[in-house]
């Protein structure tokens, strides 16, 4: 038979009239035990009052989000064995940054908000609704509409993002993912649009990849945010932010192209301006750094194949 | 020992300090950094926001050097580096359809991807190579009774499996580093978030907002200084962290160190040799560390 | 108690509830979507291998809808409503076109055109899937495309109690929103339920722990019969111990069911489909070869795929491969993935016609898991559930649009007190019984004597016990008396609903003396169309009973012949 260990679970609980409290419990677990299993062990034998939200059990339904000893998981996906440190405990809390509301769940309304912004939907051409067309895909281009389209919605990407806590303008993570998903899929109809409901969020992302990291189905919404800016070009609109991504990553391409490597002192200047870059000059001469601002590295010598990978343009 | 060295635009530029740091204790500890012939910048965190083509063929011509050279590994004393590096070799290996298309903008410059060169931190080479034994072992000056805030940001840990050294939530690298010159590492809860540097370049008010809660928290969490793995970090936290005193009015600076400047110390160089900013030079004086 | 009149009301946010949603929206009426979960919660997600479909154009050369319903009637051992399967056949490349321009990322063909594969019981290959995570892909797509509707309100985390009626008409529910246990009552004159299947009354089930049967006890409390109760479906390959299904996609693609001997058991029990063989056949073989100690200690076969190759596994089989990785640390690229048959699908229902809608009710349509059209009869194919609840979603759905042009909403609002009063009856009390002894007892109940291998003895003790348990349940109690997001309340209102739908399965199966698909009798092992081949309908009577009454099945071209596969 299966080897048992009985392991110690800490639950931050929470309710309206006690506020937050430790409790401590313990369940003999083995090596198949899904921490959602955990839970309900300790629901069903100990704590009939333990909250929490568990679904599917196979990390499809995005429903039991919650930290684990710190980590931003899913319980079904976490075996208890591999969640418990050397003294067999394990800590569950609810995910930072939502409101609390019970125990282990969070009010993640402002998740659904997020994804409800992005139009999560796709408007296909009405010829193709009516059927006189058909619409056909690549199976390249279903790879990527699917990688993204994985999304759970679990919310633990917006609780761990860095610029979502600090930024309200900031779609975050996981609505871009579901954004991008459809700018790539050619059965839709509102691109451009799309493009502009994301393109000053995107430019908000500080590439942190924390997003990638804690994402139980791999759906790597950093990246499709990186793609999202790539249409920046081609986007017509702007903003201050969008502005100054502009001057900024187009200063680096031009000198990488020109080069083979950034140049600072002309990176600040074309995108902070003369005013700015100066005052920046201001704080590295008094912390006396000046004198690296100033010096000149080598440029690539076989500038050419710089040049030949990044083609013609950017 | 010998090793492939990519410094990055920043240690060779603004960031100098890190080079020169990293460069002083290497000889100390008989490690010959090899600089990469010819090398071309990573894209510093942002050619892939333009182009994933182009960042990651730029990525493997520096990689093709270094097997050019005859070695297998790279070490790179910048994050960003680091992480653009191998978010490359791992696009190119998992997308089939991205690999074409940088194959085809390689083969343009003659190039030929050949795959088998390891990009690594320096300071992963430093634990796993040198050994922190070894390390110990050059201490000439322990930084007894400091409390060194120890960060790490994001671009060193994560995605944890493709940079695969540490734990991204429980790292413990930069912790074992600052142990062995015998100071105090402090833990603190933003020791493994964004340092807020790459938003300067679209969103500055925010990279500063995260920049200010590091230094904070690491402050808060009763450290003296901090140390940093990282040359954009270097430039944020520390090159001009008076910016952000000044930015939200603060009474307080948080003296910050590149994490090969602190070994530097214990090794017994003073603050001018490894290149340390004013603010932290005066104050490793002021607590009679040099 | 705070009210909102809509002009339907659907039970159940997963697929079928959804697709009812949007054809009832796109029509202009006001719905509310109500569910004890945010609707991608919803067990459809659960749902692997695909979605089975005739395409016009994109089909097997050789393959016809007439093909695709004859291998239903049969996989259903004759107690398939024909006209029920003939539609369901005739649907389903239209409704993978909607799917399509709704925006699902269909696997595609190198052409641009929707893939397809074989699946267990199928002719010729016809499943169209998304990777491993169909129902997952489609629930979204659905449930993003109802998003767009103005005139659909999402109540989701809102817990239903009972239906509301004017007579025998619908007059909306009563439910109760979890986060601060308020009452609420839906109005409408419509009701669709939707909401899903029942496994968690086993004590071994692939469904989600969402999945409590509470259409089930809502209707059969409204007066409502279920049709054919007596027919559960047990999956074959679930993973062991955590009974996470591992597709019929694997089976579909190679994988192969080995005993303890490293035999291809399924040989000697279908020498003609093996593996593939309908889900009751291989569970049944699988049960044989266990009880005739040829399985693994603790219970458990193997499924091996180590022949088919890490690159073809981690292309087509990602779900099952990660599945076994990371729930039972198993690399089944190079090991045998440890396996057991559990609870998996519900084939009965509450009763419908093909138009979803019930005839005891005026105003109450059901679909999906919640209702029984017949389609799947004794036995339910694989890849025909979410084919299932889009097509009979959508139809159920013009339905209601009919219903809803010629009947107004009454004026009444009469019982809605009484029903959130009996729901706080739980936390009022203060002693009595848990709700977890009678869920224990409950699950083990099911299990032992109402499984795979069934008889008089054992079927005659659990209605026993059920029926004891049910008159238990009104003594049940919650400990927890704060009233943001109870959970324990919910639990013991599932409790509720559970212990009467397993009453319902129990005195079905005893009733029924013959064996017949999922249906099967140790004691009476061979089907007998003379006496039984018609459905159940069970009622639930006030004193702890079922009434079982009968109705005849459809048939329109298939007479009944030996199922062997």
């Amino acid at each position: 038979m299966v080897e048992e260990k009985e392991i110690t679970v800490n639950i931050k609980k929470y309710d309206e009239n006690n506020g937050e409290q430790w409790r401590t419990y313990r369940v003999n677990a083995n090596r198949y035990t899904q921490m959602t299993e955990v839970l309900r062990w300790i629901k069903y034998e100990q704590d009939p009052a333990l909250s929490y939200r568990a679904s599917c059990h196979m990390a499809v339904c995005g429903s039991c989000a919650m930290k684990i000893n710190g980590e931003p998981r899913l319980a079904c996906k976490t075996m208890a064995f591999n969640a418990i440190n050397d003294k067999n405990e394990v800590n569950l809390e609810a995910m930072d940054y939502y409101k609390e509301v019970r125990d282990l769940i969070p009010d993640i309304d402002t998740f659904y908000d997020r994804m409800y912004k992005v139009e999560p939907r796709l408007y296909a051409d009405q010829t193709v609704i009516s059927g006189e067309n058909e619409e056909r895909m690549t199976p390249s281009e279903q790879k990527e509409v699917w990688k993204f389209e994985e999304c759970i919605w679990c919310g633990l990407c917006v609780s761990a993002c860095p610029s979502v806590k600090e930024d309200e303008k900031f779609l975050g993570p996981a609505a871009h993912a579901k954004g991008y998903r459809f700018i790539a899929d050619g059965r839709d109809t509102k691109k451009a649009e799309r493009i502009g409901i994301l393109m000053d969020s995107a430019w908000r992302c500080t590439s942190c990849y924390m997003c990638y990291e804690v994402c139980p189905q791999d759906v790597q919404p950093v990246i499709a945010i990186k793609k999202t800016k790539a249409y920046v070009d081609e986007y017509p609109g702007t903003t201050e932010v969008i502005t100054m991504a502009r001057k900024h990553d187009d200063t680096i391409s031009e000198s990488i192209a020109e080069s083979g490597k950034i140049k600072e002192s002309k990176l600040y200047l074309k995108t902070f301006g003369y005013v700015a870059a100066m005052k920046d000059m201001m704080y590295m001469m008094k912390q006396g750094k000046i004198k690296y601002a100033m010096s000149k590295d080598t440029d690539v010598k076989n500038i050419d194949e710089i040049k030949k990978i990044m083609g013609d343009k950017k | 020992m010998k090793v492939a060295y990519y410094p990055g635009c920043a240690s060779h530029g603004i960031a100098k300090d890190v080079d020169i740091a990293t460069q002083l204790i290497a000889k100390d500890l008989d490690l010959e950094l090899m600089e990469v012939d010819d090398w071309n910048c990573c894209g510093g965190g942002f050619m892939d926001d333009r182009n994933e083509e182009i960042h990651t063929s730029l990525n493997l011509r520096n990689l093709n050097k270094v097997k050019e050279m005859g070695y297998d590994k790279m070490a790179t004393p910048c994050s960003v580096c680091l992480n653009s590096h191998r978010i490359a070799v791992d696009k190119y290996e998992n997308d089939s359809d991205l690999k074409e298309n940088v194959d085809k903008r390689l083969e343009k410059a003659n190039i030929e991807y050949e795959g088998g060169v390891d990009s690594e931190h320096f300071i992963w080479v430093l634990i796993q190579d040198v050994g922190i034994e070894n390390i110990q072992k050059h201490v000439k000056k322990p930084l007894k009774d400091i409390k060194i805030g120890t960060y790490y940001g994001c671009q060193l840990l994560r995605p944890s499996n493709v940079m695969g050294f540490e734990s991204a939530h429980d790292p413990h690298s930069v912790m074992d580093l600052v142990a062995a010159t015998g100071a105090t590492p402090i833990s603190f809860p933003l020791k493994a978030s964004c340092c807020g540097f790459p938003l300067m370049g679209s969103n500055p008010p925010v990279g500063l907002k995260m920049a200010n809660n590091i230094l904070s928290d690491a402050r808060n969490n009763g450290a003296d200084m901090m140390v940093h793995p990282c040359s954009l970090c270097h430039l944020q936290l520390d090159v001009t962290q008076l910016k952000i005193k000044d930015h939200f009015k603060q009474d307080w600076t948080l003296p910050t160190l590149y994490i090969t400047q602190l070994i530097g110390l214990a090794f017994g160089h003073s603050p001018e040799e490894l290149g340390i900013g004013k603010i932290t030079a005066k104050y490793l004086r002021e607590r009679g560390f040099a | 108690m705070e009210k909102k009149e809509y002009d339907a009301v659907i039970l159940g946010g997963g697929l079928a509830g959804l697709m009812a949603a949007n054809y009832v929206a796109d029509a202009g009426f006001k719905v509310a979507v109500v569910s004890k979960v945010f609707p991608t919660r919803s067990h459809s997600a659960a749902a692997e291998g695909g979605i089975a479909a005739y395409i016009n154009g994109n089909s097997d050369p050789n393959d016809d809808p007439e093909f695709m319903s004859y291998d239903e009637v049969k996989g259903g051992d004759y107690l398939v409503d024909q006209n029920a399967a003939e539609l369901l056949s005739d649907k389903s490349g239209e409704i993978v076109r909607i799917l399509d321009t709704w925006g699902a990322p269909f696997n595609r063909q190198p052409d641009g055109r929707i893939a397809l594969r074989y699946f267990g019981g199928q002719t010729y290959p016809r499943t169209r899937f998304v990777a491993d995570k169909t129902g997952m892909a489609l629930l979204h797509t659905l449930f993003e495309h109802a998003s767009g509707f103005s005139n659909i309100d999402f109540y989701s985390e809102y817990y239903v109690l009972d239906i509301v009626k004017d007579g025998n008409n619908v007059n909306g529910l009563v439910a109760m929103e979890m986060k601060n246990m308020d009452p609420i009552y839906l109005k409408s004159r419509a009701l669709l339920i939707a909401s899903g299947g029942l496994g968690m009354v086993y004590k071994h089930s692939t469904n989600s722990y969402i999945s409590t049967g509470d259409g089930y006890g809502i209707a059969l409390r409204s007066g409502v019969p279920l049709k054919d109760p007596e027919f559960v479906q047990f999956h074959p390959t679930c993973l062991y111990p955590s009974d996470i299904l591992i597709s019929e996609a694997a089976r579909a693609e190679g994988a192969i069911l080995k005993n303890n001997k490293n035999e291809r058991f399924m040989a000697k029990y279908a020498p003609h489909k093996f593996d593939l063989a309908p889900r009751d056949i291989v569970s049944r073989s699988m049960t044989m070869e266990m009880m005739e100690g040829r399985g693994f200690e603790g219970g458990y076969l193997s499924l091996d795929l180590t022949h088919l190759g890490r690159e073809y596994i981690m292309e087509r089989l990602t779900l099952a491969y990660d599945a076994a990785k990371t729930f039972a640390g198993v690399d089944a690229a190079e090991e045998m993935i440890p396996v057991r048959p559990a609870q998996h699908y519900f084939m009965g229902g509450i009763d419908v016609d093909i138009t979803g809608t019930n005839s005891d009710l005026n105003g109450l349509f059901a679909a999906g898991e919640a209702a029984c059209v017949s389609v799947h009869g004794a036995n339910r194919l694989g890849s025909n559930s979410l084919l299932e609840t889009l097509v009979y979603g959508r139809e159920t759905g013009k339905t209601m649009v009919d219903f809803l042009k010629k009947h107004k909403n009454v004026e009444s609002s009469d019982g809605t007190e009484e029903i959130a009063n009996n729901a706080y009856l739980y936390i009022k009390k203060e002693t009595g019984e848990h709700f977890g002894t009678l869920l224990d007892e409950l699950k083990e109940t099911m299990w032992n004597n109402v499984g795979i291998f069934r008889d008089e003895n054992k079927l005659g003790d659990a209605v026993k016990g059920l029926q004891n348990l049910r008159e238990r349940a009104k003594n049940m109690y919650v400990t927890d008396k704060t009233t943001n997001y109870n959970t324990e309340v919910f639990n013991a209102f599932e409790t509720r609903n559970m212990i009467d739908v397993s009453l319902a399965i129990a005195t079905a199966a005893l009733n029924r003396t013959e064996t017949r698909g999922a249906h099967f009798r140790n004691d009476y092992p061979v089907r007998n169309d003379d006496n039984w081949m018609k459905h159940t309908l069970a009622y639930l009577k006030p004193d702890n009973t079922i009434e079982i009454k009968y109705k005849s099945v459809i048939v329109t071209k298939w007479k009944p012949e030996p199922r062997v596969y």
